[in-house]
């Protein structure tokens, strides 16, 4: 798992910097509120009595600016809390489980390229699996159940019962039903099956655990 | 007085039909049910269930989504007792003798005082807004845009000082949430500020969109970091209902947190906050034997409790009233009531009175169901806190995506919560508390336009904001709050608060 490591890292901070935290919050800051100046450098700033769109945001931005000096400079003077560990695994994973569902709930198209929409079936299950791996402790077994499961619970809430306009299952599903048959009817089958499918998963591969698991007592009784 | 009975029984005539019933009962199953996650608040819990009243009438919408509110506050409680992990900050206090009651067998009676001292305050709560509201509506009638904006400052004044750890780390925050809600087409030129010239960013952040970020992925990532260490109670529940003794105890404690809490909550700025430390803090100084508090001292909960559903319910009235959303939760709000049409404010209760004694009337139905729902159904709390985190985090997350998803069918949103989400994080690792750019954000576009309107009709002048007393008032509070909170002498004492 990759972690890493900035600054001076929790050890009494050596050097002129005392508190690392405040370093990086201020430098933050200041960057954000320069790129707020810059993006505000076109719009008019008009007069107090008429008020121009870039009146506020430009002072806010420089307001920004000086809290974070204020806080670069404290960093300096006292003593604070020194900068975290910073784990990528989560983030990267649960953007990554985030971003795959944005893409795939419907048709997108960013630069020459189009998604395939593909509705919460796919959707649903992509954000749980791919999130899920944000802990170490993931397993995927785990992960296709909880989604076999909890997708068809989705599809049947907001799709069916609550009759939202969310896509719930690519158009291209509805030729392997009888012709005859309306999209809620498709919908209920296809959510049948997956719960199915959960059960059966679930019963196939209870005896199969694998080697003993320490993580796995947390809150257990 | 009259005015008062007739406009409460107006209240319960809409409350109480089987419908709206219905509703505030199955809101707050749902918003206990996902507030009772661990990790998962109140505003993410709203923000993930906002979706489902969609379909409904407005008045409907917004019983279902007080009654979500109260649910998600409830279970937030439930959790701190049960688990020890507080859902957000008020429940904080709860967890100090709350847990330490469950670990003595006596987590039964530690809801139960919970749950009975929350209905105790909401219905006070609930008649203080009756009470409160009209006169108050008739004072925003006197409120020009000066005073509107000298009251909001106040507002963020105060969150400032409410807020844990450093003051200039607050007031960045504060600022930053302010810029941020400048973002957008400007509604007085239309010209487009810091959009990037993207076709989504020209109507601004969406207010959802960047409390699910902040509040909920962000959230997960945090809890992500830690390994799990979940200290669900091992022993026995007990009963529930408290004895003669445990009543004695408690019923003082009940008062006072009730009316500390009721005077926090109408503040602008998130006073409720404030209530449950207040009520604890001073139960812990009037005690006959303070060592008993953080071991399990049943007043430790009743007071604080009592406190934190007092301030929830009354900090309706700066919205009701003002339309000025006083903390994230009640911004919310106000993103449901104008996805049904409702702009908020002191209009609401004279054109649409229906809605807007309904509402107030299915706060105390609200509070009475909490009571009846949860007591019987802890079981079925405990052994949802059972399930371990592994699993419970892509679940949230997938809600938090169709939510999101659901609320303006944009693939854009669900990638932007997930922006927010890693700068949510990242502000969580560099000491920034989030709160307080929430509420700059959800404040920020109402200031900027009743600046302008301002300073349009002082043509110009900055000296309109002293000039005209009211307005000064509140800015000499502002100005005099931020200056006891950096006291040296006071800071300590606010930091003891928010450490105890």
């Amino acid at each position: 798992m990759s972690t890493l490591h900035e600054g001076s890292g929790p050890a009494e901070p050596g050097g002129p910097v005392r508190a690392p935290q405040n370093v990086a919050g201020g430098v933050v800051l200041m960057a954000l509120a320069a790129l707020a100046l810059w993006l505000t450098r076109d719009l008019d700033q008009g007069t107090l009595n008429s008020m121009g769109p870039a009146m506020l945001p430009r002072w806010l931005a420089i307001a920004v600016g000086l809290s974070g000096l204020a806080l670069l400079a404290f960093a300096f003077i006292k003593h604070g809390e020194a900068l975290e560990r910073w784990n990528l695994r989560g983030p990267v994973f649960v953007i990554g489980g985030i971003l795959a569902f944005a893409l795939t709930i419907r048709p997108f198209s960013m630069g020459g390229l189009t998604t395939p929409g593909l509705g919460m079936l796919f959707a649903g299950p992509l954000a749980i699996i791919i999130g899920g791996y944000a802990t170490p402790e993931a397993r995927l077994r785990d992960l296709v159940i909880l989604s076999l499961s909890l997708t068809p619970f989705c599809m049947i809430l907001f799709g069916d019962l609550l009759n939202l306009p969310i896509p719930v299952f690519p158009q291209a599903l509805t030729g392997l039903f009888p012709s005859n048959w309306s999209q809620k009817e498709v919908l209920r089958a296809t959510a049948a099956i997956m719960a199915v499918a959960a059960v059966i998963v679930f019963l196939a591969t209870r005896g199969r655990r694998g080697p003993v698991d320490v993580t796995d007592h947390s809150g257990r009784i | 007085m009259g005015d008062f009975f007739s406009n409460l029984s107006l209240g319960f005539g809409v409350a109480l039909t089987l419908q709206n019933l219905g509703l505030a009962f199955l809101g707050c199953l749902v918003g206990t049910l996902i507030g009772v996650l661990p990790g998962v608040g109140p505003i993410a819990t709203i923000a993930m269930l906002l979706p489902i009243t969609f379909g409904l009438d407005p008045t409907g919408a917004l019983i279902m989504l007080a009654g979500i509110y109260y649910g998600a506050q409830y279970g937030g409680s439930t959790t701190a007792i049960l688990v020890n992990i507080p859902g957000e900050a008020t429940s904080v206090v709860t967890a100090l003798d709350g847990h330490q009651m469950a670990r003595q067998g006596r987590a039964g009676v530690a809801l139960g005082i919970a749950a009975i001292g929350s209905f105790f305050a909401g219905t006070v709560a609930t008649l203080v807004i009756a009470a409160l509201g009209a006169p108050l509506t008739k004072l925003a009638l006197i409120f020009g845009p000066t005073e509107y904006f000298s009251l909001m400052v106040m507002g963020l004044v105060f969150a400032v000082v409410l807020a844990r750890g450093s003051i200039l780390k607050a007031i960045a925050m504060i600022l930053v949430g302010v810029l941020l809600s400048t973002v957008g087409t400007d509604l007085e030129t239309g010209e487009e500020r810091m959009t990037f010239g993207l076709p989504f960013l020209a109507d601004g952040i969406d207010f959802a969109v960047l409390a699910m970020g902040i509040f909920g992925i962000a959230e997960i990532m945090r809890n992500l970091d830690h390994t799990e260490t979940r200290d669900v109670v091992r022993q026995a529940i007990g009963r529930l209902l408290p004895n003669r003794d445990d009543f004695k105890q408690s019923y003082k404690p009940v008062l006072r947190g009730t009316f500390i809490g009721a005077i926090l909550g109408i503040l602008p700025g998130n006073g409720a906050v404030l209530g449950p430390f207040a009520s604890y803090t001073l139960e812990k100084k009037i005690a006959k034997d303070p060592r008993r508090f953080g071991r399990g001292a049943i007043e430790g909960v009743a007071g604080p409790e009592s406190a934190n559903n007092a301030g929830a319910q009354t900090s309706f009235i700066p919205l009701l009233t003002l339309g000025i959303p006083p903390n994230a939760v009640m911004a919310l709000m106000v993103g449901a009531m104008t996805i049904h049409g409702i702009i908020p404010g002191p209009q609401v209760m004279t054109k649409n009175p229906t809605l807007f004694w309904g509402m107030i009337a299915s706060m105390w139905v609200g509070n009475l169901m909490l009571l009846v729902i949860n007591l019987p159904l802890v079981g079925m709390w405990v052994r949802l806190l059972k399930v371990p985190y592994r699993l419970l985090f892509p679940a949230i997350l997938m809600f938090c995506c169709i939510g999101i998803y659901s609320i303006n069918s944009l693939p854009t949103d669900v990638m932007f919560i997930a922006f927010f989400g890693l700068v949510g994080y990242m502000l969580i690792k560099f000491g920034f508390e989030p709160a307080p750019m929430l509420l700059g954000f959800v404040l920020g576009r109402l200031m900027e336009e009743n600046l302008r309107r301002a300073l349009i009709i002082s043509r110009g002048s900055l000296e309109t904001f002293i000039e005209r007393p009211v307005s000064a008032g509140l800015l000499a509070v502002a100005a005099i709050l931020l200056v006891i909170a950096l006291l040296p002498s006071i800071r300590k004492g606010r930091d003891e608060v928010f450490t105890e």
